[in-house]
């Protein structure tokens, strides 16, 4: 019996015990008051400009606030804004903060704060860095009003400031956002409906927030990232486990409230467990890459990227991910997400049906491949990414292709898919990764599909007309002319085989039967969440 | 003495020189990149750039190794890359529940371990010996993370008789202290009272064969007294040296426990430091481990003199 074996053994074993009736274990007995949940990874670090990981955007919503945020429609509503006008020429916003904003500090939140917050966020966001390039003038009118004057358009405006994917643009305070964006700030003073208790925070263990009295959420009913965020605990605990299994049997045991990631190797030991609830966590999901260096043979030849196109299935690798579980995948012929308005299927007939390894290794033959080695990166300690890249190696294998698979970790994928030198010069020829379903949605956090050569995403692929649709996307005044512009971009996308999607899959979320009020969602939303 | 222990104090600062040279070259050629693990997936490769120059990982070997030293002279471990704070606070903030696990772990492996390897020593060949000496190759072939789910799913799941996970500074009371390290330190110390049992009744065995036992035995003397008092006294030193590795060993052991107990200790932390290429806090782990097991086997040394008034430095 392997590990991973063995933590199904134990973990069922658990679940049957508490199936079977067992009460809850007077250990385990916590305040209705403190909510106890396990983040996806470890809290390292809390600066959401700085660190743009997604568990550090996850905690930094409890202690920061938004101008806007995202509902489940993907649109940006007000949050911490009052109103805002836009000039007729559209070049001029001019935006108002609600009254009795109030950092946790005590002071109020003022609009010198929000400008400074927004040139800190707009250094290292990709649409900040949009607007910035635009930019005519970002300034204070008075306390509670200031305005942006640009020399263009810019309609995504609101979507900007209020968009799910990272880095989001979080209020600091005037002091802490004027920190360098390349340095972390040193004091965590939020403007959310928590506060981040600095003394109680150990990370790779403990991070913990109470509850702001002083923040006053909106009237409206919260939506995701929208409305009123009403707190009804006064202290969440995210307690760090790295181990599922350890995960699992204190979600059992009642030691914790709520998992934001369980392994679906334990979700049905999990599911038959009455004092535990399970739902997808997010439903925007994520879309597995195959990512190819176009810069070096083989995948410099787009025939060659083309012949792995057709032979790829997408049911090999999110079977490898999830598991057997059907509700967790789809097949996703575009760059698009599944279920948002510009989702679109055009050009990736490829990805469809049959795969075809026969035309593949033609293809490949007519390419003149001759047996150069494909450096696949695949990183173990990332076990959806190890299972993607076991179904690469054996994919490349059947094609005829020479695998050189190099089993490292994260840290080293992340700095070696960087070099662009050769394979055999400490480059690379493929590594897989993933993206968020609520970054895909658009092209505003969908950078993997961006073809602008050396300034694309690694791989850097090279396609003008690309480009130039993802631009026009951006002057893009209804959602028809949105989806007109998007199907060109996954057409030419797929043409050019920018990446190969793997696929789009989901994961779920588990939580006692106790807490109330979970939703689903990009990320874990506590407000309106309860506990009995 | 006294000599000698200045001397071997005096021995650790060229060692644990060595030690820092050694780790700051390891980490300067190992691959990995902490500023693209901190700028995140959706960083651009400018960003990732922009992060290294701002983390001072652009400038040579030389000069970073030289800061570094000078700052670990005036006892500045540095700050964590990642979350900004002190090295020197995050390892004060581990090294209570990782010491604790350690205490009780080595108390516990001593406790049981001596008694069983004297018992099997005394009863050799019987079935005794036999359950014991099993249980010891039981200790050896199974993995701590096994004894941990099974520990854990026994006695916290189905007895509800302590916490599957966490761990409770002692300060706020030596029970619910104590309540969640009994587990862990079970599971982690399974091995080392096979260890220890199995040394302990091998140098037993030798013992009680000497000359000395044998008269003991033929004045009367009883056979508590000639165990405890006369033999095992003699077996120690053998014993107090595995004991000694024990503790240097169960810095490595703990990483696993304190992952499947979810115990916030040193263990988890190196982990975290090395899959993120925290290079400020694997090197002030690592100097801060070198200079334990440089104090564990000068302890190791003195206890020698105390079992035995024939060694002298």
């Amino acid at each position: 019996m392997d590990r991973r074996g063995f933590l199904k053994f134990t973990a069922g074993a658990g679940t049957a015990v508490a199936a079977g009736g067992l009460a809850a274990p007077a250990i385990a007995q916590g305040s209705s008051r403190v909510l106890k949940f396990v983040p996806q990874s470890n809290l390292a670090n809390f600066d959401p400009i700085w660190g743009t990981q997604y568990v550090v955007r996850n905690a930094s919503q409890l202690v920061w606030d938004t101008l806007y945020g995202m509902d489940s429609k993907l649109v940006a509503k007000r949050q911490m804004v009052e109103g805002e006008e836009v000039s007729a020429d559209g070049l001029t916003w001019t935006f108002k903060l609600r009254p009795g904003l109030k950092f946790h500090d005590g002071a109020p939140v003022l609009s010198r704060d929000v400008v400074a917050s927004i040139n800190r966020w707009s250094q290292r966001d990709p649409m900040g860095l949009m607007i910035r390039a635009v930019q005519k003038e970002l300034s204070v009118v008075d306390d509670r009003s200031f305005k942006w004057v640009l020399s263009r358009p810019y309609p995504k405006m609101l979507l900007a400031l209020g968009k799910v994917g990272t880095p989001c643009c979080f209020i600091m305070p005037e002091r802490l956002a004027n920190t360098d964006p390349f340095k972390q700030v040193t004091e965590y003073v939020g403007s959310g409906p928590m506060k981040f208790v600095r003394a109680d925070w150990k990370p790779g263990a403990i991070a913990a927030f109470e509850k702001f009295a002083d923040y006053v959420p909106r009237k409206e009913q919260a939506e995701w990232w929208s409305g009123g965020k009403v707190i009804h605990f006064d202290r969440i605990e995210w307690v760090i486990m790295p181990d599922p299994a350890t995960a699992s049997a204190a979600l059992q045991s009642g030691e914790i409230d709520w998992w934001e990631s369980p392994v679906p190797d334990l979700v049905p030991l999990l599911r038959r467990n009455r004092n535990v609830r399970l739902d997808i966590a997010d439903p925007l999901g994520n879309i597995g890459a195959f990512r190819l260096n176009h810069l070096h043979p083989p995948f410099n030849d787009v025939r060659m990227r083309r012949a792995v196109q057709m032979a790829l299935s997408q049911e090999d690798y999110m079977r490898a991910v999830v598991g057997s579980d059907d509700k967790l995948w789809k097949s996703i012929p575009g760059f698009f997400t599944p279920g948002t308005p510009l989702y679109t299927e055009a050009g990736g007939d490829i990805l469809k049906g049959k795969r075809d390894f026969d035309k593949a290794k033609a293809l490949l033959k007519d390419a003149g491949y001759s047996g150069q080695p494909v450096t696949c990166l695949v990183a173990q300690d990332q076990p959806a990414l190890k299972a993607m890249g076991e179904v690469t190696a054996d994919l490349l294998k059947r094609l005829g292709m020479n695998v050189d698979f190099v089993a490292t970790d994260w840290g080293t994928v992340g700095q070696r898919r960087a070099s662009r030198n050769p394979p055999g010069q400490g480059g690379w020829g493929m590594f897989h990764t993933w993206h968020a379903g609520a970054d895909c949605a658009t092209p505003v956090g969908n950078i993997a599909i961006r073809t602008s050569g050396e300034k694309a995403w690694f791989g850097w692929p090279d396609n003008a007309a690309v480009e130039k649709d993802i631009a026009s996307w951006y002057n893009a005044k209804t959602l028809d002319e949105e989806k007109a512009i998007i199907d060109r971009v996954n057409r030419g996308g797929m043409e050019h085989v920018t990446y190969i999607p793997t696929g789009f899959y989901l994961a779920y979320q588990a939580w006692r039967a106790s807490v109330s009020g979970v939703n689903n969602g990009p990320l874990p939303w506590f407000w309106n969440v309860k506990k009995a | 003495m006294l000599g000698y222990l200045l001397r071997r104090v005096l021995s650790t600062i060229p060692v644990m020189a060595l030690v820092a040279l050694f780790v700051f070259s390891l980490l300067y050629i190992a691959p990995g990149d902490p500023a693209a693990v901190i700028a995140g997936e959706q960083a651009s490769p400018e960003d990732v750039e922009k992060i290294r120059a701002a983390l001072g990982l652009d400038r040579p070997f030389l000069v970073r190794f030289s800061e570094w030293s000078l700052a670990v002279l005036s006892s500045d471990l540095g700050i964590s890359m990642f979350t900004g704070m002190p090295v020197t606070e995050l390892i004060a903030q581990r090294i209570e529940p990782t010491l604790s696990l350690m205490v009780v772990t080595i108390t516990l492996s001593v406790l049981l371990a001596v008694p069983i390897g004297v018992i099997a020593a005394r009863k050799v060949d019987s079935w005794w010996d036999r359950t014991f000496m099993a249980f010891a190759v039981l200790g050896f072939s199974v993995p701590v993370f096994v004894v941990g789910y099974l520990l854990a799913y026994w006695f916290a799941l189905e007895l509800d008789w302590f916490p599957v996970q966490g761990y409770t500074p002692i300060a706020k009371g030596f029970w619910p202290w104590l309540q969640n390290l009994i587990l862990p330190s079970i599971a982690l110390g399974f091995v080392y009272i096979a260890l220890i049992a199995r040394i302990t009744r091998a140098t037993m065995l030798e013992v009680l064969s000497q000359d000395y036992v044998r008269t003991a035995r033929a004045k009367g003397v009883a056979e508590g007294p000639i165990l405890y008092l006369h033999a095992l006294k003699n077996a120690a030193v053998p014993i107090v040296t595995v004991i000694g590795i024990g503790v240097a060993l169960l810095i490595g052991g703990a990483v696993v426990t304190e992952s499947v107990f979810a115990i916030p200790g040193l263990g988890r932390l190196t982990i975290d430091a090395i899959v993120r290429r925290d290079y400020p806090m694997i090197q002030g782990i690592v100097l801060m481990f070198s200079f334990v097991y440089v104090l564990v086997n000068l302890a190791v040394d003195l206890v020698y003199v105390v079992l035995d008034p024939r060694i002298r430095y």
